[in-house]
């Protein structure tokens, strides 16, 4: 070790609490770096390889009805390489120790060998397949877990009509349902929905189906063209009932997962910059400083023959330390939320092994882009210390000059004290350091602001949803649409208080190039239970004529009230329609359209039909109406409100409750380190002045308020600024996270507002107060001694 | 602060000549700095009396033990051994609290190198002070003594040495301490500066009749003094009485 390194050895020692916040700083945005980078590593090569050990299909169809002999017209499709057709039909189900029915959606395995596609994953237990395998059924796993299923277990489902009861051969996974949830559901809720795979012959025998199919996987053969090939299977399936056949992108499950990624990349780039731009500065203070501190020694060094390059690299050695350091913790905290991550991931997604797989080329970049931030942060201050001419250097540094802050000048002098205006003019002085303190100061603030509006924005949701949108207890449908006299069965059922009929049918929406697929929902005029809201909010009355659909819908197709948009039937009879938008709708979860239900009847030309219906039932006959249901055939699903809310608060409170945490520990470290670092740097700045103050008869407190004085106007300053940073920071995120699946309503409350303030406020006057504690080294008799 | 410490006030006292009760009495003091075999003994037992309205200089080399026996007097460090009293009270007892308090109600200090306050005015360097103490005399007059109520409204980088001390003198006496502490008052200022410091020094301790203390190496200012006791080696080699006080334009600079 040379010896100008073991004096930056010994500096680094002396100035190693203040190397260590700047570190943590760094390390913040590095860990933050670090997960989200591998996080997307970690989701997309998992992805990837399940998809592709598992054959996931390229293209997907559902379709009423087809004979198996159709399969092979599917397979003579140009740009099909394989096809597999099969059976999958949503049922209620009977889970022991779940007082609801529950809803599960039966997948048909072929009579011979094993699926082609979409191959499941056996994770305990075995597959049921084989032609004479019956009464067996394997079950998605997160489902299992919910209720606590093991191989050997035994499960009911009312089949067409028939309760049924089944033994659990085995626990399973499929590239299908990493998501495992109803389709347009914002989030899994694994206690009443679930996924089945059966042998098909049983399944096709008990809906009259042996021989058909509804349901097609392809995939594509390489180069092949998937728009040409939906087409083409569109044309193909069309007499059969097809509801439209669609690409991977629109898959609900690898949507979500894409989704996530998305907003991973999102993350993975604004806060990391934010914390080592922080990071950047502070390096830069420290530096300067120590620079102004061993003006002398740097001239001594250069009397003494080192050249420029070497003083300049000493000083960015000195920086590149720091750099070790943050990124050494910011790799082991990165590693440490990646972990705690992938755990929260395991509550959306379901993959045969989700690890942590760190991203090492993260790690180098992220090394650099720290590097690169010092670098940046101390240049300017290595530059003036390696220009600095020895003779110059060797004079202290001329005395501050000062004059009367702005404050003063516009005549709020006389109500200033003494260490008032000490404080307003060195923040005048340093306009720059000042105001990079305060941003600093401000984004720690801000940071805060995210997670709680994440809290408000979901406990918004889940009063609009289930409080003001939703307002049934219970929603039943039936296996098929049906007459709507229907409804009068429904009313029937024991304790139902009221019954309001819906008619959902699967459309797709156009508007010029841009279509989505969604289901369209038949409603009262203006019902009382499932009510359409807009943004106001307030209730939408469905007129006789007409379609209202989600905002977010009507941004994607660029429609406004007024516009039209085309609606094709995807179920029955297809048709194509221009019907005129004449309302926007709020949700926040998938997307929705609303027609009142006679005129979609209308337009269905089906007749007056219904497909379930939205129920208020009397608390106290409970028990008995969930009886009824189970035992009711005509009844494949049935949603209770109350379980659902529940699921949805428990899952979204883990993750929130992480994220308040993470952002928690971040806000800390970045308010406290530069506190911390500021105070520090006043305190060698103005030694001499303090000591000076102590021998005229100051108290420790009184120097200590005139050290902290500048920092805690600044800490004020920037309180306001970080709550308007916040807001910006919230809403930023709101709309990366805001996607065709899930939605946040941008919520701001006092209570978040508060929240952020207090924790900043406390961190910052703790740190000030570590750092006055130095005041108690100062040396009184110093301030006797002369400059020179 | 602690309770019990209860300052008399300079006002309080007889005037100069008639009270013979000291402002500090001191026997036997000593100042060891650390242990053993690295103990450095700065002070190895003095022994005086100083009164009110005296105008003292302290005399010596660097490392004579003069800045030491400052320190003492000044509240800043605590004694070995032996006996400091400041008007009775023993200052080698008193905590730090009680040491503050001393040096914010009875001390006023000169420093070498000024030690203004770079981002206050003149003005409001001297209202630093009198902001903390009882019964202060206004900034502006303090100012007004030692000749620079004109400048009042300058920063310390628009006055040059001579004026930096001056505020510094200002400021130090605009609490009305009991005692005036200069340290090398004129030490960095060029001769003809250093006579309008030193005149302001003598025009204070005349008219308000405090104790200054001025400790130099410069033999020149033991003119000036009613007694003189020149240090070596933590002890007082000589104390002389000036038969008569010499004026600071009457030295022989």
């Amino acid at each position: 070790m040379s010896l100008l390194d073991r004096k930056l050895l010994r500096d680094l020692i002396a100035l190693k609490s203040q190397a260590l916040a700047v570190a943590l700083v760094m390390a913040c945005g590095l860990a933050m770096m670090v997960t989200t980078r591998s996080l997307i590593l970690s989701l997309e090569s998992t992805r990837d390889t399940y998809y592709r050990e598992h054959r996931f299909a390229d293209v997907f169809a559902r379709l009423k009805r087809a004979p198996n002999a159709v399969r092979e017209q599917l397979a003579a499709i140009p740009g099909v390489a394989t096809v597999q057709t099969s059976i999958a039909i949503q049922v209620t189900l009977d889970v022991p120790g779940l007082p609801e029915p529950a809803v599960g959606l039966l997948n048909s395995l072929p009579e011979r060998g094993e699926p082609v596609l979409n191959r499941p994953h056996v994770r305990a237990g075995r597959l049921p397949l084989g032609r004479t395998t019956r009464g067996e059924l394997a079950v998605g796993e997160a489902f299992a877990e919910a209720h606590g299923l093991k191989p050997g277990g035994a499960i009911s489902a009312i089949l067409n009509g028939t309760k049924q009861n089944f033994r659990l051969s085995g626990i399973v996974l499929s590239p299908e349902f990493v998501f495992e949830a109803p389709p347009g559901a914002a989030l899994p809720d694994n206690k009443t929905y679930g996924v089945f795979w059966m042998p098909y012959k049983e399944l096709a025998t008990a809906f009259q189906l042996y021989g058909a199919f509804n349901n097609v996987a392809i995939t594509l053969a390489p180069g092949a063209s998937e728009g040409e090939v939906i087409a083409a299977v569109n044309r193909l399936l069309a007499p059969y009932g097809a509801r439209g056949a669609y690409g991977r992108v629109n898959h609900p499950s690898h949507r979500r997962v894409d989704d996530e990624i998305r907003v991973l990349q999102g993350l993975s780039l604004a806060f990391p910059l934010v914390f080592l731009s922080v990071a950047a500065f502070m390096t830069n203070s420290v530096m300067s400083r120590q620079i102004a501190l061993q003006r002398e020694q740097i001239a001594m060094l250069k009397a003494c023959g080192f050249s420029n390059r070497q003083v300049g690299a000493h000083y960015f050695k000195f920086s590149f330390a720091i750099v070790i350091v943050g990124v050494l913790f910011g790799a082991i905290g990165g590693v440490y939320l990646g972990h705690q991550l992938v755990e929260m991931y395991h509550l959306f997604f379901r993959f045969p092994q989700l690890d942590f797989v760190l991203d090492a080329r993260v790690l180098v970049a992220a090394a650099a882009v720290s590097a690169l931030a010092a670098f940046t942060g101390v240049a300017g201050a290595v530059r003036r210390a390696v220009h600095l001419p020895p003779a110059e250097a060797m004079r202290p540094e001329a005395p501050a000059s000062f004059r009367p802050a702005l404050l003063e000048r516009i005549g709020g002098a006389r109500w200033f004290s003494a260490s008032f205006r000490m404080a307003l003019r060195n923040i005048e002085r340093r306009p720059i350091r000042s105001g990079l303190t305060c941003l600093a100061l401000a984004l720690a603030t801000g940071i805060l602001i995210v997670p709680n509006s994440f809290r408000d924005g979901i406990a918004y949701v889940i009063d609009f949803q289930w409080d003001i949108v939703q307002r049934q207890t219970v929603t039943l449908t039936l296996v098929e649409p049906g007459p709507s006299r229907a409804i009068a069965d429904f009313r029937h059922l024991p304790g139902v208080e009221l019954a309001e009929p819906f008619r959902f049918v699967p459309v797709e929406l156009r508007a010029g190039p841009i279509s989505r697929r969604l289901t369209l929902q038949g409603l009262p005029e203006r019902g009382t239970l499932s009510r359409v809201i807009d943004a106001e909010p307030r209730q939408l009355t469905l007129p006789a004529r007409g379609i209202v659909i989600s905002s977010k819908l009507a941004d994607i197709l660029h429609v406004r009230p007024g516009d039209e948009v085309i609606a094709k039937v995807l179920e029955g009879r297809e048709r194509e329609l221009a019907v005129p938008v004449i309302g926007l709708a709020e949700d926040f979860a998938g997307m929705a359209a609303y027609m009142e239900l006679h005129a979609l009847n209308r337009l269905l030309l089906e007749g007056d039909r219904i497909s379930g219906a939205h129920l208020v039932v009397n608390a106290s006959r409970w028990g008995d109406f969930l009886h009824a249901v189970k035992q009711t055939p005509r009844a494949a699903g049935c949603v209770i409100k109350n379980s659902i809310r529940d699921g949805f608060r428990k899952t979204t409170g883990q993750s929130i409750g992480l994220l308040q945490k993470m952002y928690l520990l971040f806000a800390i470290i970045v308010a406290f380190g530069i506190i911390y670092n500021s105070a520090r740097i006043s305190l060698s700045e103005r030694m001499r002045e303090l000591a000076t103050l102590r021998v005229l008869g100051f108290s420790r407190g009184e120097v200590g308020a005139v050290l902290v004085g500048e920092l805690v106007l600044l800490t004020v300053a920037a309180l306001p600024l970080g709550l308007v940073i916040g807001a910006g920071f919230a809403q930023g995120i709101i709309a990366s996270v805001n996607t065709e699946t899930v939605r946040l309503p941008l919520v701001l409350t006092a209570d978040n507002y508060a929240f952020a303030i207090l924790v900043v406020a406390c961190a910052s006057a703790l740190s000030a107060w570590f750092a006055a504690r130095k005041l108690a080294d100062i040396n009184l008799v110093s301030a006797l001694k002369a400059l020179d | 602060m602690s309770a019990a410490v209860h300052l008399p006030h300079p006002s309080s006292a007889p005037p100069a000549g008639a009270d013979r009760e000291p402002i500090f009495h001191v026997r036997g003091l000593a100042r060891v700095y650390g242990a053993g075999t690295a103990a450095v003994t700065a002070l190895r037992g003095v022994d005086f009396d100083f009164f009110r309205g005296e105008l003292v200089v302290l005399l010596g080399a660097s490392g004579s033990g003069k800045s030491t026996l400052l320190n003492q007097l000044g509240g800043l460090d605590s004694p070995t051994h032996g006996t400091l009293l400041y008007r009775g009270w023993n200052l080698g007892t008193t905590d730090e609290s009680g040491l503050t308090q001393f040096r914010r109600d009875a001390v006023g200090f000169v420093f070498q190198a000024y030690n203004l306050i770079p981002s206050l005015t003149a003005r409001e360097n001297v209202a630093l002070i009198t902001e903390i103490c009882r019964d202060p005399m206004a900034p502006e007059d303090a100012l007004e003594l030692v000749g620079l109520g004109p400048r009042m409204d300058h920063f310390p980088a628009q006055l040059s040495g001579g004026e930096q001390q001056r505020v510094a003198i200002a400021r130090a006496i605009a609490k009305r301490p009991d005692v005036l502490l200069c340290d090398e008052p004129t030490g960095a200022l060029d001769v003809h500066t250093g006579i309008t410091v030193l005149e302001a020094i003598e025009r204070i301790n005349r008219d308000l009749g405090t104790l200054a203390v001025i400790i130099t190496h410069n033999a020149i200012l033991a003119d000036m003094a009613d007694r003189v006791f020149t240090l070596s080696d933590g002890r007082i080699v000589n104390a002389r009485t000036n038969a008569r006080r010499g004026s600071v334009r009457e030295l022989a600079w």
